[in-house]
């Protein structure tokens, strides 16, 4: 009798301490999932495709008018789809973060900004069937307790950012790796435009033995990699850097430009069907040039008319970019190889980033640019 | 002609070398003895240097530890999305590292886990990634060994694969895929490379959680930028840029290069008190010898001449001799004894070899120091005794 006794404090005592250190909070499904949607795609989030069991707590499900059930990884994917589904708010489900059921999601009891991470956004969001359980929660991993609209809310409002931080994510590591990945595992004559969603294109690969076993992190770069880039193109291999001779001189202060590859840019010309190119160490240079060819000795060009492109550096990737499209930082405290620069930038968010951080004095496009703003520079 | 060599008097100066034997023969083996000790100091230093300086180019330039404590621990992979997000990154890698002890050669082995698909943080995992297929399935793990790894696995009668204890005490097999040699073996000796999922497994660190984050920024000029921004965005961090690590490396080897600085100045020292013994006066016979020359019809330019000759042709020889002794100390036998004064922080003994780096500045240092100080020291007294009449010497 006495060791039964201590049998059953001993797996109480383990009982207890299991669920102590559940610290760890998972996202993924603990048993089986529940999977609303249908065929062999029905594992994968419609919108982003990630897999569903393992980020199976902040999974939401929603009904089209048409009766077809869509199932998502988070609340965040469930925004995304709104603005392109006909979908019933009424009919939304979400996954009950401890009892794992799939529930009304206008009737449960949000938990917003725990310190648990939460899925593809800043802010996670965890709902509950019970008030007590969202308390319980509440009490380990902090966060608030708001109703189903007020975290749709939020969710639609931290959109911008979320998806600022995945693109960042995705196009710095995820593209080039599924790039990769594809070119040496899968077959390599897939028609992606088959595919209605991202899942079931995940689903092809993995059943259809359109690729070599992979693991589900792999399968899901691969899956982004196609669907997300290679279905619009591919990534832009020509966007290299911009290339000059050892010989090349800027026109303007003649200095020889291969030794100043970071500041290097380009005016491309097109005279007599014949192309000619003049590179420069600097965009200050190359405006200077670009405004008035003659007074820098007895150049062939003659026109604005007869430039093809214009190509300078982006301060960030040190990419050739073009000029026209490109964002312009002047009066930072970054110095080019002849002084104060006008700093080129591919897209807006890194030229705010840099004016914030370098103190630049303004930011303006291409067509902005007038001689007296570069001449200005000089002083 | 003035300026045409007499070879009547080379043909002299080299009879007088020969003449002294005794004295050229000492005067020759302390010279080449200095020449050789100086310029076998400057080809080491030279040497690691170059070595150092390409393992240090190799380094990434921003690496996030998370400190805890005061004390390195295990980051976690999350913080990847975060900095990849910072303005001018352009790739973040969490990286799986650590050592091994092998407790029957008692040397450690640096373990390095990568991701077969990441862009690698560094060029030689490219080629490897290339050559060889690191899969890690359940029970077939394979990895790649430095030189000097598998010199050590060889003698410990692992042939074709290796067991690593794991923290809880079992084994795991790794099977040896094949053998890489870096361009610098400095780094690479005594590192094994195997897939991230392996090396968890042998080190226990789970899934969420790296070494360390390795950042790449395409601008140099933003390391210092987007190192501050990580370490407001982690606290809890320490952000090592390469510009840190390179005067880390730099002071070890200052700190080594002072005790070369000692021997230098005491072999100098002891050149300059033979030089100033030489100088401060001729010998007897010396003046004697002079003073027979004038003598004879010798003009004090004639005796310059010779005298200079004399000093060239033994001050160059030893010279040339020392140099040559040094190049083949150094890059043939590998400077033994000398270099481990130098070599001395890495875990395995490192067995590499020194790079034929040719500095023709320090060889010229080393020879203005001393073929012209000595020639000056030989001259000079003579010019003294040559400037006197010959009965006035001779007497």
């Amino acid at each position: 009798m006495f060791i039964k006794k201590i049998v059953i404090f001993i797996t109480i005592l383990l009982f207890a301490s299991l669920s102590l250190s559940a610290g760890t909070f998972t996202k993924s499904a603990s048993s089986e999932p529940v999977l609303v949607q249908k065929g062999d795609e029905k594992h994968w989030c419609c919108v982003c495709g990630m897999n569903l069991k393992m980020f199976y707590k902040t999974s939401h499900a929603s009904k089209s008018d048409d009766d077809t059930h869509r199932q998502y990884c988070s609340m965040r994917c469930l925004a995304v789809d709104m603005d392109t589904h006909p979908i019933d708010v009424n009919e939304i489900q979400v996954v009950d973060a401890s009892t794992q059921k799939l529930i009304k999601a206008k009737t449960a009891f949000y938990v917003l900004g725990s310190t648990v991470e939460g899925t593809m956004s800043k802010v996670s969001k965890f709902a509950f069937a019970s008030q007590s359980d969202a308390k319980n929660f509440v009490k380990e991993y902090k966060g608030q307790i708001v109703d189903f609209e007020s975290a749709l809310k939020n969710a639609k409002e931290s959109l911008v950012s979320d998806t600022e931080m995945i693109t960042a994510k995705k196009t710095k590591k995820i593209y080039p790796m599924g790039q990769t990945i594809f070119e040496k595992m899968c077959l390599l004559d897939i028609d992606i435009n088959k595919y209605g969603a991202i899942n079931e294109l995940k689903s092809a690969l993995q059943n259809k033995k359109l690729c070599k076993p992979l693991k589900e992190q792999q399968l899901q770069a691969v899956a982004l990699y196609l669907w997300e880039l290679k279905r619009f193109g591919d990534l832009e291999k020509t966007n290299g850097k911009i290339q000059v001779t050892e010989e090349e001189k800027c026109p303007v202060c003649g200095m020889f430009i291969y030794k100043y590859p970071k500041w290097a840019a380009q005016i491309f010309y097109e005279i007599n069907k014949k192309e000619h190119r003049y590179s420069f160490d600097g965009v200050k240079d190359l405006m200077k040039f670009y405004f008035n060819p003659a007074e820098w000795g007895n150049y062939e060009v003659k026109t604005k008319g007869d430039i093809t492109k214009i190509l300078v550096t982006d301060y960030y990737s040190q990419k050739a970019i073009e000029a026209k499209k490109a964002y312009f930082v002047l009066g930072s405290d970054v110095y080019g190889p002849m002084g104060n620069e006008l700093i080129p930038f591919e897209n807006e968010n890194d030229a705010q980033t840099f004016y914030k951080d370098h103190r630049g004095s303004k930011l303006i496009k291409f067509e902005e640019i007038t001689p007296q703003e570069v001449s200005k520079l000089d002083e | 002609m003035k300026n045409k060599i007499n070879v009547y008097l080379i043909e002299y100066a080299i009879n007088a070398v020969l003449r002294q034997k005794y004295k050229s023969f000492f005067i020759v083996s302390v010279f080449m003895l200095l020449t050789f000790l100086l310029t076998s100091v400057f080809f080491i230093t030279n040497s690691i240097k170059h070595e150092l300086e390409s393992t240090v180019d190799a380094l990434p330039q921003i690496i996030v530890q998370k400190i805890k404590a005061g004390r390195h621990y295990d980051i976690d992979v999350s913080s990847v999305d975060g900095i990849l997000e910072i303005a001018g990154v352009s790739d973040a890698v969490a990286r799986v590292w650590g050592y091994y002890y092998f407790e029957n050669a008692g040397v450690n082995f640096s373990l390095v886990g990568i991701e077969q698909y990441e862009k690698q943080y560094k060029n030689s995992f490219e080629s490897i990634v290339e050559k060889f297929d690191l899969t890690h399935n359940e029970d077939d793990s394979f990895m790649v060994a430095g030189e000097g790894v598998y010199q050590t696995m060889q003698q410990n009668y692992y042939k074709e694969y290796f067991n690593f204890i794991k923290p809880d005490g079992t084994l795991k097999k790794v099977n040896l895929a094949g053998v890489f040699d870096s361009d610098t073996n400095l780094e690479s000796n005594d590192m094994i490379v195997l897939s991230k999922e392996t090396l968890r497994e042998i080190f226990d660190i789970p899934e969420s959680k790296a070494t360390d984050i390795v950042v790449r920024v395409e601008n140099p000029q933003e390391i210092q930028t987007v190192a501050s921004k990580i370490k407001l965005m982690y606290p809890d961090t320490r952000i090592v840029t390469n510009q840190d690590l390179k005067v880390s490396y730099q002071n070890i080897f200052d700190y080594k290069s002072g005790i070369f600085l000692a021997l230098f100045i005491v072999s100098l020292f002891t050149f300059f008190i033979i030089i100033y013994d030489k100088s401060s006066g001729l010998s007897n016979e010396e003046k004697r010898e002079i003073g027979i020359l004038k003598a004879v019809g010798w003009t004090v330019d004639d005796v310059l001449k010779e005298k200079f000759y004399e000093s060239f042709i033994i001050s160059f020889f030893a010279y040339t001799l020392g140099v040559g002794l040094a190049l083949a100390y150094v890059y043939l036998f590998q400077a033994p004894l000398l270099r481990d004064v130098f070599v001395g922080y890495s875990q395995l003994k490192t067995r590499f070899e020194l790079p034929f780096v040719f500095d023709f500045q320090t060889l010229f240092l080393v020879f203005l120091l001393s073929v012209p100080i000595y020639i000056a020291a030989t001259i000079i007294p003579s010019w003294k005794v040559a400037t006197l009449e010959a009965d006035e010497v001779i007497r």
